[in-house]
């Protein structure tokens, strides 16, 4: 059933280079598949192909929506939890919060547990309780999304890192690694509060509840490490 | 639904424990009851047929996808709803609509609460037909979060000594609208909110996970809503067997949630000292007791017929009431040793 069927050279627009008819079928047993093995055109036809459309083409990174110099600030700000800068996080993005995460999941990596799986269903978890519990005290005044919240959550995450990472060099179980969570979660707790409050327009008697929500889901977290 | 539980019952259960069965009737149940989207309900039932009840272990998806459904829909609701006042007492009628007409004749309430909460999500329109559904069974969930710092204070200073509460037990009312309703949680320290009862829930769950391993917090999570659940029941039932049962059930919802208080605290001190959780929890239980006395007691004493009032029935079930806390707290405060 090998029957050859002649396609017809493929002419490209504005070049000359074609493309060699595709060969017969080889094996028997295999009619149907015929592929071209020979090498395909180089990528310097295709540039001069079409003059300027890969090189006009905006850097990956940018195209993506990531601005490294924007992510480096939002860090630096949370590495200070005294004085909490709003303004840069007005712009949510997910790509500092994945890197977070990533981070995270690499140092307890190290420490020898597999807990990439666990962090992603918890951080879900947990930034719809917080979602949840923000909008409903807040009222008619809470605007705050889905999006902003992960990206708050992801962001305060810092602090939960940097604890990974220190908590390799301690022992477990002392009481060392207790106080250092306590240290670490209130960080966290005391960032992403001021961040919610000054970001999704709450009141500030609503702040001590708010903390709480973000306490709890800070602790949760400090448990992997701990445990 | 029997079908269902027939299943439940001649599932093959390879694992050394024998509560599988008692799990998943329990999830039927909850999702039944709440009306919730059926698609994590079958995917958990799938997975507790395949592995028993230490699936959740490996997955604990199902159990957050569950909670996320019980939030989901009154959060849909509330800016639905956000108009009304604080309404409590006998719901109205749902307005009219096409839709829920449309609707009715397709399937069970739970078909139609899981198509309305995945068509808002989806569609991101609001949908009528599940504002009145939802109407009918819960209040407006957005009158239990009017708290601030001072009430949160005061009422677990009542929740947790609730003798030393020298004021009335009754609710505030202020007509709105030419129809009596009660105050929010920020102006009457005896309104019911539900901000404490889900914060307490989330420390009780915390906590038992710091006693033990982080991999039990999704079994203690499901001990803990069927200790919630229960505690929903026993009111509500009381309610019906004494008075018409009208009292709005998240109502009920949040005076069952204000046990976690006292257990969080107890398991707290548990951490610190193990000796302590023997005199701790039975005080707790008491505190408890009593606080839900005082509380249904003003609940019946608005819904009941002027001559059926004081009678000896209604105090002897507040009292059975109030002595059914202790089991209860002391199965919620045993966490699960996997």
């Amino acid at each position: 059933m090998a029957k050859p069927f002649s396609v017809p050279p493929v002419v490209f627009r504005s070049s000359a280079v074609q493309r060699r008819p595709p060969p017969r079928p080889a094996s028997p047993g295999l009619p149907f598949m015929s592929f071209d093995l020979g090498p395909a055109p180089s990528s310097s036809s295709f540039s001069a192909r079409v003059p300027g459309s890969f090189e006009d083409e905006p850097p990956l990174l940018e195209e993506l929506g990531i601005d490294t110099r924007q992510i480096w600030r939002k860090t630096s700000s949370i590495l200070n939890p005294l004085r909490v800068a709003a303004h840069l996080h007005d712009d949510a993005d997910l790509s500092g919060p994945f890197l977070f995460l990533m981070l995270f999941g690499l140092f307890q990596l190290l420490a020898g547990k597999l807990h990439f799986g666990v962090i992603l269903g918890w951080v879900t978890v947990a930034t719809l309780f917080l979602y949840a519990v923000f909008n409903l005290l807040a009222g008619r005044s809470g605007n705050l999304d889905l999006h902003r919240c992960l990206s708050l959550v992801g962001y305060c995450m810092l602090p939960m890192a940097i604890f990974s990472a220190a908590s390799l060099f301690v022992p477990r179980g002392g009481v060392t690694i207790f106080a250092m969570a306590a240290v670490f979660v209130l960080w966290s707790t005391r960032v992403c509060t001021a961040l919610l409050v000054a970001l999704a327009s709450c009141g500030d008697e609503l702040r001590g509840l708010v903390a709480y929500a973000c306490c709890l889901v800070y602790t949760v977290f400090s448990l992997l490490v701990i445990f | 639904m029997s079908l269902f539980l027939l299943l439940v019952r001649c599932c093959p259960q390879p694992s050394l424990h024998d509560r599988p069965s008692s799990l998943s009737l329990f999830l039927l149940l909850l999702c039944a009851s709440s009306h919730l989207p059926p698609l994590p309900l079958f995917y958990s039932l799938f997975l507790l047929f395949r592995g028993g009840p230490n699936c959740f272990l490996d997955n604990p998806w199902p159990l957050p996808l569950l909670l996320l459904s019980l939030c989901a829909s009154p959060l849909d609701m509330y800016d639905n709803l956000g108009n009304q006042a604080g309404m409590q007492g006998p719901t109205t009628n749902p307005p009219p609509n096409p839709f829920g007409n449309a609707f009715y004749g397709a399937g069970s309430g739970l078909i139609r609460g899981g198509l309305g909460a995945y068509g808002e999500k989806f569609l991101g329109s609001s949908s009528e037909f599940m504002q009145s559904n939802i109407s009918r069974y819960f209040s407006n969930p957005q009158y239990y979060f009017q708290v601030n710092d001072q009430y949160v204070r005061n009422k677990l200073k009542v929740i947790l000594f609730p003798f030393l509460h020298r004021g009335h037990w009754t609710r505030i009312t202020e007509p709105v609208g030419g129809r009596l309703s009660y105050k929010p949680p920020v102006y009457d320290i005896n309104a019911p909110d539900l901000y404490i009862p889900f914060m307490a829930f989330g420390t009780y769950i915390v906590i038992a996970g710091f006693s033990f391993t982080p991999e039990i917090l999704s079994l203690q999570l499901t001990r803990g809503l069927a200790g919630w659940f229960m505690q929903v029941l026993l009111l509500k039932g009381l309610l019906y067997s004494l008075g018409s049962g009208e009292a709005p059930l998240l109502d009920m919802v949040s005076y069952g949630g204000y046990a976690f208080t006292g257990l969080s605290l107890t398991m707290l001190a548990r951490l610190c000292w193990s000796y302590s959780y023997y005199f701790l929890m039975p005080w707790m239980s008491l505190c408890m007791g009593v606080f839900l006395v005082k509380t249904m007691k003003r609940v019946l004493f608005t819904e009941m017929r002027s001559y059926e009032k004081h009678s000896s029935r209604q105090h002897y079930l507040l009292l059975f009431m109030a002595i059914a806390q202790f089991p209860l707290f002391f199965w919620l405060g045993k966490v699960a040793a996997g």
